[in-house]
């Protein structure tokens, strides 16, 4: 009998030691890691290749991709999981883009590894050809749901959506972009159709949430944080819309203190962020996930936000 | 019997193979975020591989950006209504639209949303802060405008906040403009007036719908250009680039 209870009490202390043992902390760990998901992001960087010359100016000294790109190489080397995404305006601002027309933009986001852009008023500025040709040198892809591109330069350059793997996860991801109707010259907008943003992202979203089963729904957007009129925001946006998690903003060259939380059309949360512009500064947002059996999934759910402070 | 008990057991593998597929179909949902925003400053680590990437283009776009051209005796600021950036850059406007159509002009515009630097700071002024200011190939064209478009057009940037102006003044009022004076004369609905505007204004753009379709003069001018040579022409005379605020524009009590 004396033995027998030894033998349990030893079997448990060997199970406990097992399970605090490292390979089984580090199983748990690496499961964990397959769960987060970092997402930098930038918008409206309108060509500060360099930081803001030091002039006495207020923002002397502040972005520039040399820094950004030591940056972004530091995450990426201690987060398994990153997604690196710019929401339009790359173009346009500085003498770069008068004298070569976007090539080091693009050439300097493809260095910095960017997993996928959107299309802002800005970058129609030198023809929507020379767009189209300086995605010779993007290592990443243009992503616009709401134009229609038939008939222009961009018809095979751009995708409505993209998804990717990032551990566990499925990450869908759309973008919108601005009305250009007496925003950008008609004819350098030419044959693109503007679709309504509401409706193409929400149909965007449904095919990545229902049909791809995507995990989380990112969508870029150029149309603004928000507006005193009725005009669309990422704000309509993401109250009008169901299936999107989180909105990466700009065109309004907005500096958020901290990303917002509004409530969509299925009273689930959805995030928007926006970074200012000119690369001064960008946006890093952790996810964590949980895993659920799908009939257990609750309808609306809520996302906890809090600042980052170990750093 | 045999065939039955072997049927309920193929069904019984069926159902737990069924059973073990759904359950092995986990999705994830986003449960909590924590955020930060970097900023990115002169002490910022740099990554010498965009540095290498960067430095044929930043060779050549310095040595053609950095001659000074002027020197700004304060700081010049992008304001609404009014500004000191903007009335400078409208002052500019006005004179070259003059000079370069030689045909009496009576007022200039610039949309507000056309000036790209919050600010300029004093002192040296180069080219390539003239190229961030205005970044567009921007044409100066002019358009006849009868008294009444004139007014619209004053109401629909007075709605916006107000943009910078040169050879008019008026006043906000309810979003629209009151007290409008065009030479110091009051604004006369049947009278025409000779306006300049960026190319972009004129075709339309920031929603300026009753400029669409009024014929331009257009000899493809720069606006910027026009900036550069208006600061320079200041430097010869030995001036410095001064503006003030002279209540162009300016909200009613």
């Amino acid at each position: 009998m004396q033995s027998r209870r030894k033998f349990i009490a030893q079997s448990a202390l060997a199970a406990g030691a097992l399970l605090t043992s490292n390979s089984l902390f580090a199983e748990m760990q690496k499961d964990k890691a397959l769960k987060k998901l970092t997402i930098l992001h930038t918008n409206d960087v309108h060509s500060r290749l360099e930081p803001f010359p030091m002039d006495g100016s207020r923002n002397q000294g502040l972005g520039g991709v040399a820094a950004r790109a030591a940056l972004i190489n530091t995450i990426r080397a201690e987060q398994e999981q990153v997604l690196l995404l710019d929401a339009g305006d790359i173009f346009q601002g500085t003498p770069f883009f008068n004298l070569y027309k976007g090539e080091p933009e693009i050439k300097a986001m493809a260095a910095m590894g960017y997993d996928a852009a959107t299309m802002g008023n800005h970058d129609f500025d030198a023809g929507l050809e020379n767009f189209a040709t300086q995605l010779k040198h993007a290592s990443f892809p243009i992503l616009m749901c709401n134009y229609d591109f038939t008939n222009t330069p961009m018809e095979l350059k751009y995708q409505p959506y993209k998804i990717f793997r990032k551990g566990k996860l499925k990450i869908g991801i759309t973008a919108v972009g601005i009305e250009m109707t007496g925003l950008v010259p008609d004819s350098l907008f030419g044959n693109t159709q503007y679709l309504d943003p509401i409706q193409k992202a929400n149909e965007t979203a449904a095919q990545l949430k229902k049909e791809e089963a995507c995990d989380m729904v990112i969508c870029l957007s150029h149309l603004g944080y928000k507006y005193s009129g009725n005009k669309v925001s990422d704000i309509v946006l993401a109250k009008e819309t169901e299936n999107i998690d989180l909105i990466i903003g700009g065109h309004t060259h907005t500096f958020m203190d901290a990303p917002e939380m509004y409530t969509n059309k299925t009273g689930s949360d959805v995030l928007v962020n926006q970074v200012g512009w000119a690369g001064i500064q960008m946006g890093r947002l952790d996810f964590d996930f949980a895993g659920f059996q799908p009939k257990k999934l609750s309808k609306s759910h809520t996302v906890i936000v809090g600042e980052k402070t170990n750093e | 019997m045999c065939f039955m008990r072997r049927n309920s057991k193929f069904f019984l593998v069926l159902f737990l193979v069924a059973l073990f597929t759904i359950s092995c179909k986990t999705v994830y949902q986003p449960q909590s975020v924590k955020y930060k925003d970097y900023r990115f400053t002169n002490n910022s680590k740099q990554d010498s591989g965009l540095i290498k990437i960067l430095q044929p283009y930043a060779d050549s776009v310095n040595k053609s950006m950095n001659t000074i051209i002027a020197v700004a005796e304060t700081e010049l600021e992008k304001k609404q209504p009014e500004g000191t950036l903007g009335n400078v850059l409208a002052d500019a406007m006005l004179a070259k639209a003059k000079q370069v159509y030689k045909i009496p002009v009576d007022a200039g515009f610039i949309n507000y949303g056309g000036i790209r630097l919050t600010s300029i700071p004093a002192g040296n002024i180069t080219r390539g802060k003239v190229f961030e200011l205005s970044p567009f190939d921007n044409i100066i064209v002019l358009q006849k405008l009868s008294g009444k478009i004139f007014q619209e057009f004053l109401n629909h940037i007075s709605a916006r906040g107000g943009w910078p102006a040169a050879g008019v003044t008026w006043q906000i009022k309810n979003k629209m403009a009151v007290n409008v004076l065009i030479n110091n004369l009051p604004i006369n609905e049947n009278g025409v007036y000779t306006v300049a505007l960026l190319d972009y204004v004129a075709n339309g753009g920031d929603d300026c719908v009753m400029l669409k379709t009024i014929p331009q003069i257009n000899n493809g001018y720069l606006f910027r250009d026009g900036v550069i040579a208006y600061f320079t022409e200041i430097n010869q005379q030995g001036k410095k680039i001064a503006s003030k605020i002279e209540n162009r524009v300016s909200n009613a009590e």
